[in-house]
């Protein structure tokens, strides 16, 4: 596979990820989550203590990524978002708190930085992580996995969404909060449980895409917005759409860069986050409800609503 | 059963009830009617904790309700089917009647579930079809149904008739009499459709600009001509009950 291809697909699935957690605690608690860039750093940096400090592979540390982003996503809806909610604050109000978590976290990321660098003689300002990763037919074994595991999480939590009668409750709640209050569903457990989802996600995204880039403090700030781009794309109304929104984003900006460089030379580089927001803007121009709106996704969602119907 | 006391409330700072007084009685249907803005669907929300109450009180079986989240009012029994937004048009019947019995144990609900496609027929042939796909009709007969499903003490119907073509919203006031002449349900029903909900009513409250201008039964209110002609938009009943020429069909028939 070529280079370009694999970085790509590593890169894409974290971004996905990333997309998909602004996307559903937007379509959620109508908050469009600033914090998601601090949580993806720290799922880099728990993935980093663990090789660092205790040794293994990255992936073995993912369990933890994900329990810590959902500490930290708790964290922040009993903190802040819990009691704007409560006075009904608006989509701004809600978003520039968010912001303001993310600076917090920012802070306790670089005092952890120079932490790791003072007691164990660590250099976490600037890691390429995948020096810990193997080789798997040929290669990088991250281009295997990383794709796997995102599939795996993402058709869990469909099975929640779709299965259990807690991800319905969750439906119903992003649907009509009023209705679902009346039906005796207790709507602050959902924000709680969209935020724990959503916290998980944003870290084992940073932590995927930490296999493709450099590891920075700051790697989710570079990041986040390719993370909204993906959820814009996707149409912010719709979980999939955020999803496919941030794989789309991240292979485009590979892809891009590498096909433009060949033909203009490498100081496109410089450009590389343009080539993506180009395609959002393109995009969101042509179908103003993102892919989300696309006929085609709406024909295939058709179909597959048609075979269910007739199979009931 | 419930008891609204001086109540003063409405959204944000805007006050839209005025020391409103209320008495709903066991097993009885309570009417509230009164022109558009008269502030029947706020009465509402303030009992089911959505609006702001800014002073009074409500009470519920003897204890103030005031504050109590909306779910906690579901659990402690009372029931509201809201006039828009009814049902959740994305999931199917199915999951509109589980959701609807949040509540209640996997079995219960599905036991319930199932009474309440007996009690609807009309349901049990959409089941699986999502709610947002139902005629005006249908989805009204599934939000009452959704709203039986927590075995209610207290039902709050908010205006069942809006958007329903008359004979539709014939069929739903029939839906609402025997509920609670056949299964002993309290209810208080805020309606547009005055004199039939005034017909089938057995206490009426007058809403006007937010405060209430007439208490008493709710058969005597018809017979106020100026309060009925001013407010109502309805002729007062002078002689006989007068005939409505609607012929209800048999359950199952096409509506739109």
């Amino acid at each position: 596979m070529a280079p370009w291809m694999s970085s790509g697909l590593i890169y894409a699935s974290g971004l996905a990820l990333t997309a998909g957690s602004v996307t559903l605690l937007y379509i959620v608690t109508r908050t469009f989550n600033f914090a998601v860039a601090s949580l993806a750093t720290i799922g880099f940096y728990v993935t980093y203590t663990g090789v660092a400090l205790f040794g293994g592979l990255p992936y073995q540390y993912y369990p933890a990524v994900v329990i810590v982003g959902a500490i930290l996503g708790a964290i922040c809806y009993y903190g802040l978002n819990k009691h704007l909610l409560r006075r009904q604050a608006a989509e701004i109000t809600l978003m520039m708190s968010t912001l303001g978590y993310d600076l917090v976290l920012l802070s306790f990321i670089q005092m952890y930085a120079d932490f790791l660098t003072h007691s164990y003689r660590l250099f976490p300002r600037r890691v390429t992580m995948n020096i810990y990763d193997f080789e798997l037919f040929g290669e990088k074994a991250a281009v295997i996995i990383l794709p796997i595991i995102a599939v795996v999480f993402l058709t869990g939590l469909h099975i929640f969404l779709k299965k259990t009668k807690f991800g319905v409750a969750m439906r119903a709640t992003i649907e009509n909060p009023v209705l679902a209050g009346a039906s005796g569903i207790n709507s602050d457990r959902i924000y709680l449980v969209s935020w724990i989802i959503s916290g998980g996600m944003a870290a084992l995204g940073g932590s995927f895409m930490a296999m493709a880039m450099t590891g920075t403090p700051v790697m989710g700030m570079y990041a986040i917005p390719l993370m909204f781009a993906g959820a814009i794309l996707g149409g912010l109304g719709s979980l999939y759409g955020g999803i496919l929104g941030g794989f789309v984003i991240g292979m485009t900006e590979y892809a891009g860069v590498f096909a433009l460089s060949q033909r203009f030379g490498p100081w496109v580089l410089g450009y590389r986050m343009g080539i993506p927001l180009l395609l959002m803007v393109i995009t969101l121009l042509v179908f103003p409800r993102g892919l989300a709106g696309i006929p085609l996704f709406k024909l295939l969602g058709s179909l597959v609503g048609k075979k269910r119907g007739a199979s009931a | 059963m419930l008891k609204v006391k001086n109540l003063n409330s409405g959204y944000g700072k805007l006050q839209v009830l005025y020391d409103l007084n209320i008495q709903v009685p066991d097993k009885g249907l309570t009417v509230v009617v009164g022109p558009n803005g008269a502030g029947k669907t706020t009465l509402l929300c303030s009992i089911m904790g959505i609006a702001r109450v800014f002073s009074g009180e409500v009470l519920f079986e003897g204890s103030s309700i005031v504050g109590e989240l909306t779910h906690n009012l579901a659990k402690k029994g009372i029931s509201y089917v809201p006039q828009m937004g009814n049902v959740f048009a994305e999931l199917t019947v199915m999951d509109n009647l589980h959701m609807a019995g949040y509540m209640l144990s996997k079995e219960e609900a599905k036991d319930k579930a199932a009474q309440m496609t007996e009690i609807f027929p009309v349901l049990k042939k959409f089941i699986h079809r999502k709610a947002g796909t139902l005629s005006g009709g249908e989805r009204r007969m599934l939000a009452i149904a959704m709203g039986l499903m927590k075995n209610p003490k207290l039902m709050l119907l908010d205006e069942l008739s809006t958007d329903l073509a008359p004979i539709i919203a014939e069929r739903v006031m029939m839906e609402v009499s025997r509920m609670r002449d056949e299964l002993g349900i309290t209810i208080l029903m805020v309606e547009q459709m005055a004199k039939r909900a005034l017909e089938i009513g057995d206490t009426a409250y007058l809403l006007v600009s937010g405060e209430v201008r007439y208490t008493g039964k709710a058969d005597d209110l018809l017979h106020e001509p100026e309060l009925c002609s001013m407010y109502l938009g309805i002729k007062p009943v002078t002689g006989k009950e007068e005939n409505f020429g609607l012929s209800v069909p048999e359950e199952g028939s096409e509506d739109s």
